[in-house]
Parts: structure tokens; C-alpha cells; sequence
């Protein structure tokens, strides 16, 4: 009788488990970055998606376990850092629409695509409003909420995009692995 | 399957855990971020420094993309563009003998009056390499740090007039505080009457005009220029034309678009705020009744010695 050798996971293997690991917070980093790049020049216009949002949820709602509290709470505070803002503004609310989205997972998990995006459009209504809110209350006065709202929606907007974008990549990773 | 039974409630439970702390971290955070402003000031400048490089790698191709749009652009409308450009050259030239003459007759009376005229200004130039990066934040990277001399506080001009300031700076690269940005506040001047005001950004596309005075008469399509109060800002820089709201607010279209920021200069202006102090003497004397070239001589005399005494 042939003897079996006790199983063990390959180098090859082992390298895949921990780019899997890492990709979705290096997607996150990649998206704080790409926010800053002045994408919105080409068009004449000074709007920028939040790349991160969009990393935070597509995460929290298809492997929340790859994409921990920490690496949201990371990306939020590196988006603060690089933006000259309030330090801690985005990594709160992050951290408290992942906390939202990760609850109410269960709605959009199987759903199809459309309703993927529509939890999308919520999560971003609520991040920027309570963006809206927390600012407005440390700098004392109403901030005129337009901005923040044409920027939630050109998020929305180029949303499937990116989604799409992050699927082939897990995909193409989970295949790897 | 027991310890599979066992793992997931455990991890479903540290899961629940961290996510609290960081929510309560984050919290903190946004909190102590208001009171301890040196170290992330520190921690921001590190982080600027170490992304700016990657930033400006990424906005090249942008630079070039939207100079490829432009160009295109230009191609299509090049004859309309070539009549106007004539028409306005023409005006020009009238113009240009105006300011010649003027330039001659302000030289004139600046050696009448022995006008000091403010220095030349040297400036460093440089690119815009990242965006303002969220929707209550009106700022922008450069390529321009403090080994080229920039310095907080310093005016950030382009082709068409004020751009912001610098707020903070490494070695590499400078944050610009834009116009539009809520905690912008530059001290200008509406021309043609010399109304002061304090141009206040509030994160819309238009700054209002604050600390405007009651009775003045400003209209729209005045123009709006830097006063140079407070010596930061070089006075007479361009700034934009006031416009009137549909609520009827005075508020100023910024000349400079920051939606097409690219190439800027970071003025390097040195107020000359170096003055000799002049304190009256303690004690003052009348003229002691004697010659008048002695008289002279006690006049100043406590003067000189005061202005010693301070340097």
C-alpha cells in the first residue's frame, strides 16, 4: 500500500492565500490614492468619485471577513491624512457605514446587480450625510451641502464600473489562489 | 467540525469587537484631531511627502489626456479662435500705448514723490498633483516644497490670477488652502472705489465678500484684486469679478478655474515689515533756548538714542 504523505499547502498556495489576504485593503489604499489623482481635470471639472466608499462597500457586502474594521478604519484615516481635512472625518464614517452595511449584508448578498447598486446609492446617501452632519457641527455652521451631494452622486454614478472592475480582479485572484 | 462550530461564533464575536473599538477610535480621533494639532500636522506632512511622488507619476497621463482634449478642441474652432484673437490684438495695441504712457507718467511721479516701490517678487513654479479629495475640502497638492522655497503663508498664483495659499509644506511638495475652502480668508480690494473686504470661502463655487462696508457701492462685474493687508499676499494680484446671486449676495467668480489647475507659481513675497522703531522719547523737553544748529542737535538726540536702544 502506497504511503500518503501528510498534506500540506504549497508555496504557490500559500502565496495565494495571502495576496488574498491583503488584496481588498490594497484595493482600499489603491482607491485613497486614486482619489487624489485629478481625474476630474480631463473634464474640466473638479469632482472625484469616493474611490474608497465604493472599495468599503463592495467588500463589507461580498467578503467582509478579507476587508476587517482595521482596514477600513486604515483607509478612512489615510484619506483624512492626504486630504488636508478633519483628522478622522472619513475614517468615522467609513468605519460607520461598513458598520451599517455589514448588518444589512444580508438584503443585497444574492440579490441581482440592481439592487447591489441601490444599496450603493443608500450607503453613499448615508456616508454623506453624516459627513455633512459631523462637519457642520465641529465647524459650527451650515455647510452648504451641495458639494457633498454632487459628489455622492457622480460615486453612484460610476459605481458598476468600479464593481465591476473589483469583481474581475477577486475573481482573478480567487483563480490564482 | 468542533472547532469549525467553536471558530465562527469567535470570529463573528472579535469581528463585533474590533469594529467597536475602531468605531470608537475613529471617534476619538476626529475629537483630539481639533486639540492635538502638531503631531498630525506632522503625521500629515509624512504622509504628503511620501504620496506625492506616486500622485504626480498618476497625473501625467492626465495632464497629457486633457492637453489632448484641449488641443483637439482648439483645432476645431482654430478659425473663429484666429478672428478673435485679431480683433482682440487690435484692441490690445490701443491698449498698450495707454499703459505705456501711464507706466511713463506713475515712473515720473513715484521719482517726484520718492514712492518706495514694493520689491520684486521671486517665485518657484510648479505643477498641481493631486486633487482636493473630498467634497468638504478645498485644497491641492504642488510640486514645490520647501527646499525651492516655499513657505506657509506664501500666495499661490496661475495664468489667470490668485489660486490660494500655502498652508503647510515639506520637503517635496505644499498643500494650496483654494479660495473656495471653508477656512480660506483673504483680505481684498474692489476696484474701482477701494472698498476693502475679506474674501471668505464656504465651500460652494463662490467666495462671499465679508467686512464689506455698509454704505459701499459695489456692483457686479467689479473687479477684485488682492490688498496686500496683514503682508502676506502681495497687494494687486488678480482675484476674480464680483457677481450678484439670484438671492442677491455679493459673491466673486474666482478668475482662477480649479477645475483646470495645473501649471502654478508659489510667490516667495517678503513683506518689508523690517522698520526701523520710532518711540517717542519718555520725557519730552522743549527746545533749549540757543543756537539753532544746537537746537537740531537735542531734537534728535533722544530719538536716536531710543532707536539704539532698540536695535
Amino acid at each position: 500500500m502506497a504511503k500518503l504523505e501528510p498534506y500540506s499547502p504549497t508555496p504557490a498556495s500559500r502565496a495565494g492565500r495571502i495576496v488574498m489576504t491583503i488584496m481588498p485593503f490594497a484595493i482600499g489604499l489603491v482607491c485613497v490614492l486614486f482619489s487624489f489623482v485629478p481625474v476630474g481635470r480631463i473634464f474640466g471639472s473638479p469632482l472625484t468619485p469616493a474611490f474608497p466608499l465604493m472599495a468599503v462597500y463592495y467588500w463589507a457586502i461580498v467578503r467582509p471577513e478579507m476587508f476587517p474594521p482595521l482596514a477600513v478604519f486604515t483607509v478612512g484615516l489615510l484619506f483624512d491624512l492626504l486630504s488636508g481635512g478633519e483628522i478622522g472625518l472619513w475614517a468615522f464614517v467609513y468605519v460607520v457605514t461598513y458598520a451599517v452595511v455589514v448588518t444589512q449584508r444580508m438584503l443585497v448578498v444574492n440579490a441581482p446587480f440592481s439592487a447591489f447598486w441601490i444599496g450603493f446609492a443608500f450607503a453613499a446617501g448615508f456616508a454623506g450625510a453624516l459627513a455633512w452632519v459631523v462637519v457642520s457641527i465641529i465647524h459650527g455652521v451650515f455647510v452648504p451641502p451641495v458639494s457633498v451631494m454632487k459628489h455622492m452622486a457622480v460615486t453612484v454614478a460610476v459605481f458598476p464600473i468600479f464593481a465591476m472592475l473589483f469583481g474581475r480582479i477577486e475573481a482573478r485572484v480567487l483563480q490564482g489562489g | 467540525m468542533e472547532p469549525n462550530r467553536t471558530a465562527l461564533p469567535f470570529r463573528e464575536f472579535s469581528h463585533r469587537i474590533s469594529l467597536i473599538f475602531m468605531l470608537t477610535l475613529a471617534a476619538a480621533l476626529l475629537l483630539l484631531g481639533r486639540a492635538e494639532t502638531y503631531v498630525f500636522d506632522r503625521a500629515r506632512q509624512v504622509v504628503t511627502d511620501m504620496a506625492a511622488p506616486l500622485l504626480e507619476i498618476a497625473s501625467r497621463p492626465v495632464a497629457a489626456t486633457r492637453r489632448v482634449i484641449e488641443r483637439t478642441d482648439e483645432y476645431a474652432y482654430v478659425f473663429d479662435e484666429n478672428e478673435r484673437l485679431r480683433a482682440e490684438n487690435a484692441r490690445l495695441l490701443a491698449w498698450k500705448e495707454e499703459a505705456l504712457k501711464l507706466q511713463a507718467k506713475v515712473a515720473r511721479y513715484e521719482a517726484l514723490l520718492n514712492v518706495q516701490v514694493d520689491p520684486a517678487i521671486n517665485y518657484a513654479s510648479g505643477r498641481v498633483v493631486s486633487d482636493s479629495g473630498g467634497p468638504f475640502v478645498d485644497t491641492v497638492l504642488v510640486n514645490v516644497g520647501n527646499e525651492q522655497g516655499a513657505k506657509s503663508g506664501q500666495a499661490v498664483i496661475d495664468t489667470d490670477g490668485l489660486v490660494g495659499r500655502i498652508v503647510s509644506t515639506g520637503p517635496q511638495a505644499s498643500r494650496v488652502l483654494l479660495l473656495t475652502d471653508l477656512n480660506s480668508r483673504i483680505p481684498v480690494v474692489i476696484e474701482p472705489a477701494h472698498y476693502k473686504a475679506v474674501l471668505a470661502g464656504d465651500n460652494t463655487d463662490w467666495p462671499k465678500l465679508e467686512y464689506l462696508a455698509a454704505q459701499s457701492a459695489v456692483s457686479a462685474g467689479d473687479r477684485v484684486v488682492t490688498s496686500g493687508d496683514g503682508g502676506l499676499i502681495p497687494a494687486g494680484l488678480p482675484v476674480g469679478l464680483v457677481i450678484q446671486t439670484s438671492a442677491g449676495d455679493l459673491r466673486v467668480q474666482t478668475f482662477s478655474d480649479r477645475g483646470r489647475l495645473d501649471f502654478v507659481r508659489v510667490l516667495q513675497y517678503e513683506f518689508p515689515s523690517k522698520v526701523k522703531r520710532q518711540d517717542p522719547p519718555e520725557v519730552l523737553e522743549g527746545p533749549p533756548a540757543g543756537s539753532e544748529a544746537e537746537e537740531t542737535g537735542d531734537a534728535t538726540a533722544p530719538g536716536d538714542a531710543q532707536a539704539a536702544a532698540v536695535e
